[in-house]
C-alpha cells in the first residue's frame, strides 16, 4: 500500500471529525454507492462485552466516513453500511447470523469475535469465499484461506506485559497464573504467559484452572496466595473483577498482571485506587496522548474515545476500538485492490509484506503456529493503572519475540494439549 | 495449615448461604410436595434488586435488603396462588409451572439489568477483620454469615414455637390428616412459599454484594440447592441445614485444592450416590409419593 | 371389507402426499429456513425417543445430555478416526444407548421426583465433565471441523441434500420406533406405566422395561446428536443444557404424549410459532415460560387432544352428512 492513499485516508478522515460530525450523518451522498459490512457478533449474554461495544466503535467510524462523503474505492465512491447479527456466542445462531450476513444481505466482509463461534462459520467462509475477520489468531487454520486476524492478536501480545515487568521489577521472580479452563482464551494465554515468563526467567510456581459460573473465588485466590507469588497473572480470566477483590481483601501486595482489565473504575470501587495502581495489562482508553504519536493509523483517537464514551457512557471495553480497527485496514485493503469484492481485497492485503496495522507496521505471522500467515503481528502498547487511569507505558515488539523465542511459545501451547501444527 | 483454617473458614460462610435457599427449598417440597425449580431465581431477584435500587440508585443497603425480600416474598406467594395451588394434585404439572416461572424470571432480569457483564455491586461495609495475622475475613462477608444465623434462628423458633409452625410441620407430615385436623391447607401453603421465598430472596440480597450477578446464577444456586436438599433430607430442615454446612466445606476443600468444576461434578456424584443408598438422606423422613 | 380398504388406502395416500409435501418444501425455502427444517427433523427425532422414555411413566431430565454423548461420541470419532457418517451415527446411537445402560443401575432404583433430580444431576454431571476436561471435550468452546458426507458430486453441507438425508434417517427411526411402542415391548410398558404393581404381580420385571425404554430412547437421541453434528460443524456442552432440555419437556408436554404424534406436533407447532416471534428474539425465553405454564393449566392433555377433537368433530359431521345422504 502506497503511504499517499494512507495519508489522504487519515487526512479526510480527520477533516470529518475535526468537523466535530455527529454520530448520525446528516447526508449521505445520494450518488454514492453503498457497501455492506457485516458484524456476526454476541450482543447479548456473557460475551457482549466483546462484541457490542464493537459495533459502537464501526458505527461512530462508520459515521463520521459517510459524513466526509464516503470513501473511493476503485473509481467510486462509498458509503460504509453495517449489518450486525446478534448470535449471542451460540454456535447455532452463529452459523445462521453468518449464512444470513453472506446470503441475505449481500456483505463483503464479516468481523467476528472469534473462539467456536468462528470455527462453525470457516467451512460457509470457504465455500462462499467470503472474507472474514477474528480477534483470535488461534482461530486460524491450515484450510481457513478466507480467516484473517488484522488487529488483535491475542494471545500473541501477552509477551509484552511481562518483558515489562520483567525489566522495570528484577525483584519479582516467581509468577502465578490464574485463568478460566477453556482452549480459545483461558489456555492459551496462559501457555502464552508461561513462555513469557519462562523467557523473562521468572518461576511459574502455580497454575489454576477454574471453571464458569463460580460464585465464589475465595478459597481459589486463598489456595494460589498460599504459595507466595511474587505475580499474580489473571491472564485473560473472565473475572477479573471477583478475583481483583479478593486479592484486596486477602492482602496481597505482589504484582499484578492481566491481559484485559474491563471495567476497572468497578473494580478501583470494589477495593481501592491504591490498590489497583499499578497493574500491568494490554488495553488503552482512547484518549491516551501516547496513540496520537506518529505510528499509530487511527485517526484522532482521543475524539473517538470522547464521542463513545457520550453516546454509551458504560460500555466501553478493550474491543470499543478493536473492530473499527479492522474496519479501517478493510478500508485500506479494499482501496489498494481497487474493489470491495473479498477475494481482491484480500488479496490485496496479503500481498503486503509490512501491512499496516492500528500500531503501525506489522508483518504476517501465524504459520509456525496455525498453520496459515493470517495474523498480524508488530507491537503493542503495556498499559499500567495510574492515579486510578489507564496510561500507556510503552510500546513493545510482538514480532520481535516472536523471532527469537517462538520455539518456547510453541512448546508451552503443545504442554497445554492447545492445538499447533 | 493456614490454608486449612482459611478454607474452613469460607466454608463457613459459604454454608450459611446455602442453608438460606437449601431450607426454602426444602419448606416448599415438604409443605407443598412441589420442587421449585424457580428456586434460584428467586435469590437472583433479590442480587438483582439490592443492584438496582442501592448500587443504581443510592438507597441504603438495609431498607434494600428489606425490599428484596418483600419484592421476592410477594413473586413466591403469587406463584403459589396461581400456579401451586391449581396444579396441587399433580406435582410434575406445578415443577413444569416453576420452570417457567425460572424463565420469565431470567428475561425480567435481562431487561432490568441489560445486557452486557455482569453486574457489580461495591460492599457496603469495608474493611477486613484480620485475626491470628492471617486469617482475613471481610466484614461484608461476616455480616452474610450472622444474618443468616439470624434468620435461621428465627426460623427454628417459628416452627417450633408457634402455632403456623406447627400447623406446617403437621402439613409436611401428613396434608390429609393435618386438613382433618381444621387446618386451613391454602393458608398453610401460602406462609410456606412465603417464607421460603422470603429466605431465598434474603440470601440473594446477601450475596449481592459478594458475587457476580447475572441472570444466569441462579443456574448454580438451584444445583447447590438440590444437592443439599436430597443430602440432608427431603423434607428435614434441620437435614438441610447440617446438610448446607457439610456441602460447602466439602465444595471449597475440593475447589481449592482441584477447582470449581470438579467440586461441583463430585457434589452431583455425591447426590445420586445418597439417593441410590439412602435417598431419605441423612435426616429425612420419608414423603409418601 | 371395502371399509377397510378404502381406510389403509387413505392412509397409504396421505402418507404419500406428506411425503411428496417433505421432498418438495425445502426448495420453497429461503435458506435459513431451510437450516430451520433441519433442526426442525432432527428434534422430531428427539421428541418421539423422550416419549418412548416417559411411556413408562418416568420423566427424566438427562434426555439432552444422551443427545450430546451421541454428538460427542460422534465428534470424537470423526476427528480422531476419520470415520465417515455411516459409522458414527450408529457408534454414536450405540455409546449413548451404552451410557444409558450403565446409569440404569444407580438411576432406576429411584422413582418420582428422586429420578427426575437424579436424572437431572447425572446429567449435569455429564455435561460438567465436557467443560472440566478441555482434553479430549474441548471444554467450553467444545470441538469444531465436523464434516458431513461427500458423496460423489453431492456436497451434504448444503442445506438441501442434508436435509433428505435427515429426513431418510429420522423417518427411518420414527418407523423403529413406532413398531416398537405397537409390539409387545410397547404394551407392557404401558403396563408398567399404569398398573405397575399389576403388571408385577404378573411377572413383569418393571424395572427391565423401565431400562429398556430408557436405553433405547436414548440410542435414537444419540443418533439425533449425530445427525446434529455433522451438519452445525461444531459441538458444544452448552448445546445441551437445562435449555435444550426445558425445551423437550415444553414440546412434549405442549404436543401432548399420550399418542405418537404428540409430541411431533408439539415441536412443528412451537418451531413455527418460534419463528414468528424471532424479532422478539430477547423475551424470547419469557414467552415460552408463558406457553409452558398456559399449557400445563389450560390444555393439560395437549395439542394431540385438540387434533383429536377435531378428527371427532370432522367425523361427526361427515357422519352426518352421510346419513343425509343415504337418506336422501
Amino acid at each position: 500500500m502506497s503511504f499517499s492513499r494512507r495519508d489522504i485516508l487519515r487526512a479526510s478522515i480527520a477533516g470529518a471529525f475535526a468537523a466535530g460530525a455527529s454520530t448520525l450523518p446528516t447526508r449521505l451522498l445520494a450518488a454514492n454507492k453503498t457497501v455492506k459490512i457485516g458484524m456476526n457478533i454476541p450482543m447479548t449474554g456473557d460475551y457482549a462485552p466483546w462484541g457490542l461495544p464493537g459495533l459502537y466503535g464501526c458505527e461512530i467510524v462508520a459515521n463520521d466516513i459517510n459524513a466526509a462523503g464516503g470513501v473511493k474505492i476503485g473509481g467510486d465512491s462509498y458509503n460504509i453500511e453495517l449489518v450486525a447479527y446478534d448470535h449471542g456466542y451460540d454456535t447455532e445462531k452463529a452459523v445462521q447470523g453468518y449464512k444470513k450476513l453472506v446470503l441475505q444481505d449481500k456483505v463483503k466482509m464479516v468481523m467476528m469475535l472469534g473462539g467456536s463461534t468462528v470455527a462453525s462459520v470457516l467451512p460457509w467462509a470457504e465455500r462462499r469465499k467470503m472474507l472474514t475477520t477474528t480477534l483470535l489468531p488461534s482461530d486460524i487454520t491450515p484450510d481457513s484461506n478466507y480467516l484473517i486476524a488484522t488487529c488483535e492478536s491475542h494471545p500473541l501480545y501477552n509477551v509484552t506485559g511481562v518483558e515489562y515487568l520483567a525489566e522495570k521489577f528484577p525483584q519479582a521472580k516467581t509468577a502465578a497464573i490464574v485463568t478460566n479452563n477453556d482452549a480459545e482464551y483461558g489456555l492459551q494465554s496462559a501457555a502464552t504467559y508461561k513462555a513469557a515468563f519462562e523467557v523473562a526467567g521468572i518461576d511459574v510456581i502455580d497454575v489454576n484452572l477454574h471453571g464458569f459460573d463460580i460464585t465464589d473465588f475465595a478459597p481459589i485466590v486463598s489456595s494460589v496466595l498460599a504459595k507466595k507469588p511474587d505475580i499474580f497473572c489473571m491472564a485473560t480470566s473472565f473475572y477479573v473483577t471477583p478475583l481483583m477483590e479478593q486479592l484486596y481483601h486477602q492482602g496481597y501486595k505482589g504484582k499484578i498482571i492481566s491481559c484485559t482489565l474491563d471495567y476497572y473504575d468497578e473494580i478501583i470501587a470494589k477495593t481501592s485506587r491504591e490498590f489497583v495502581d499499578g497493574t500491568i495489562f494490554q488495553f488503552p482508553d482512547f484518549d491516551d496522548p501516547m496513540l496520537n504519536q506518529p505510528g499509530v493509523n487511527f485517526p484522532n483517537p482521543g475524539d473517538f474515545d470522547a464521542k463513545f464514551r457520550k453516546a454509551h457512557p458504560n460500555d466501553w471495553s478493550a474491543v470499543s476500538w478493536e473492530y473499527p480497527a479492522i474496519l479501517l485496514n478493510w478500508i485500506e485493503g479494499a482501496k489498494a485492490a481497487g474493489s470491495v469484492e473479498p477475494t481482491a481485497v484480500l488479496k490485496a492485503l496479503k500481498s503486503a509484506k509490512n501491512p499496516e496495522f492500528v500500531f503501525g507496521e506489522g508483518q504476517w505471522w501465524g504459520s509456525q503456529l496455525w498453520g496459515q500467515d493470517n495474523a498480524v503481528v508488530g507491537r503493542w502498547p503495556v498499559v499500567v493503572v495510574e492515579g486510578g487511569k489507564a496510561r500507556i507505558k510503552e510500546y513493545r515488539s510482538v514480532s520481535g519475540w516472536l523471532a527469537k523465542n517462538k520455539n518456547v511459545l510453541i512448546k508451552h501451547m503443545k504442554e497445554l494439549g492447545l492445538r499447533t501444527v | 495449615m493456614e490454608l486449612v483454617l482459611l478454607s474452613i473458614t469460607n466454608g463457613l460462610i459459604q454454608g450459611g448461604f446455602f442453608a438460606l435457599f437449601a431450607v426454602g427449598l426444602v419448606l416448599i417440597f415438604g409443605v407443598m410436595g412441589v420442587v421449585n425449580f424457580a428456586h434460584g431465581e428467586l435469590v437472583m431477584v433479590g442480587a438483582y434488586t439490592i443492584w438496582l435500587v442501592h448500587a443504581q440508585h443510592g438507597l441504603a443497603y438495609i431498607p434494600a435488603l428489606i425490599l428484596a425480600i418483600l419484592l421476592v416474598t410477594i413473586i413466591g406467594l403469587l406463584m403459589e396462588r396461581f400456579l401451586f395451588r391449581p396444579t396441587r394434585n399433580d406435582p410434575l404439572a406445578g415443577l413444569i409451572c416453576s420452570i417457567g416461572v425460572l424463565f420469565v424470571l431470567q428475561v425480567a432480569a435481562t431487561l432490568v439489568g441489560g445486557e452486557g457483564p455482569s453486574k457489580q455491586v461495591p460492599p457496603p461495609f469495608h474493611g477486613t477483620l484480620v485475626l491470628f495475622d492471617f486469617l482475613r475475613i471481610p466484614y461484608q462477608r461476616l455480616f452474610g454469615l450472622g444474618i443468616s444465623a439470624l434468620a435461621l434462628g428465627a426460623l427454628w423458633y417459628f416452627l417450633t414455637r408457634t402455632r403456623f409452625g406447627w400447623a406446617l410441620r403437621a402439613v409436611a407430615l401428613d396434608r390429609d390428616a393435618a386438613a382433618l385436623q381444621g387446618i386451613n391447607i391454602n393458608q398453610i401453603s401460602m406462609i410456606a412459599i412465603g417464607v421460603g421465598a422470603a429466605l431465598a430472596g434474603l440470601a440473594g440480597g446477601l450475596m449481592a454484594p459478594l458475587t457476580n450477578i447475572n441472570p444466569h446464577m441462579g443456574h448454580n444456586v438451584i444445583i447447590t440447592a438440590f444437592i443439599v436438599t436430597i443430602v440432608g433430607g427431603v423434607g428435614s430442615l434441620s437435614g438441610a441445614v447440617y446438610a448446607a454446612i457439610i456441602y460447602a466445606l466439602f465444595h471449597t476443600f475440593i475447589t481449592v485444592y482441584f477447582g470449581g468444576t470438579v467440586a461441583t461434578i463430585c457434589g452431583l456424584i455425591l447426590m445420586v450416590l445418597v439417593l441410590i443408598v439412602r435417598p431419605t438422606g441423612i435426616m429425612g423422613v420419608r414423603v409418601s409419593e | 371389507m371395502n371399509r377397510i380398504v378404502t381406510g389403509k388406502l387413505k392412509k397409504i395416500l396421505g402418507g404419500l402426499v406428506l411425503l411428496v409435501a417433505l421432498l418438495v418444501l425445502p426448495h420453497l425455502l429461503e435458506f435459513h429456513h431451510q437450516d430451520l427444517l433441519i433442526f426442525l427433523t432432527i428434534n422430531v427425532l428427539v421428541v418421539s425417543s423422550y416419549r418412548l422414555v416417559t411411556l413408562t411413566g418416568e420423566w427424566s431430565l438427562i434426555h439432552a445430555v444422551m443427545m450430546g454423548v451421541g454428538g460427542y461420541t460422534a465428534t470424537l470419532l470423526f476427528k480422531n478416526f476419520e470415520l465417515g457418517m455411516w459409522f458414527t451415527l450408529p457408534l454414536a446411537g450405540i455409546v449413548a444407548a451404552m451410557v444409558a445402560g450403565l446409569l440404569c443401575f444407580p438411576l432406576f432404583r429411584m422413582t418420582q421426583f428422586y429420578f427426575l433430580i437424579g436424572s437431572f444431576a447425572a446429567g449435569e454431571a455429564i455435561r460438567l465433565c465436557w467443560i472440566e476436561f478441555v482434553n479430549p471435550f474441548g471444554g467450553t468452546g467444545g470441538l469444531s471441523g465436523v464434516e458431513p458426507p461427500l458423496i460423489g458430486d453431492i456436497d451434504f453441507l448444503e442445506p438441501v441434500p442434508y436435509f433428505y438425508l435427515t429426513l431418510a434417517v429420522v423417518s427411518l427411526c420414527l418407523l423403529i420406533l413406532y413398531r416398537i411402542e405397537k409390539s409387545r415391548i410397547g404394551l407392557t410398558l404401558h403396563s408398567v406405566h399404569w398398573k405397575a404393581p399389576l403388571a408385577e404381580s404378573v411377572g413383569v420385571d418393571t424395572w427391565r422395561y423401565r431400562a429398556l425404554a430408557f436405553i433405547i430412547g436414548s440410542f435414537f437421541v444419540g443418533i439425533a446428536g449425530g445427525l446434529k453434528v455433522h451438519y452445525l460443524g461444531t459441538i458444544t456442552p452448552n448445546q445441551f443444557g437445562v435449555g435444550f432440555m426445558v425445551f423437550i419437556l415444553i414440546w412434549v408436554i405442549v404436543g401432548g404424549y399420550n399418542r405418537f404424534y404428540g409430541p411431533i406436533i408439539g415441536v412443528v407447532v412451537l418451531t413455527l410459532f418460534d419463528e414468528s416471534i424471532r424479532s422478539f428474539d430477547e423475551i424470547r425465553p419469557a414467552i415460552y415460560g408463558a406457553v409452558l405454564i398456559l399449557s400445563i393449566l389450560f390444555l393439560p392433555m395437549g395439542l394431540e387432544s385438540l387434533a383429536a377433537r377435531i378428527r371427532h368433530w370432522i367425523g361427526r359431521a361427515s357422519a352426518a352428512a352421510g346419513s343425509r345422504m343415504t337418506d336422501g
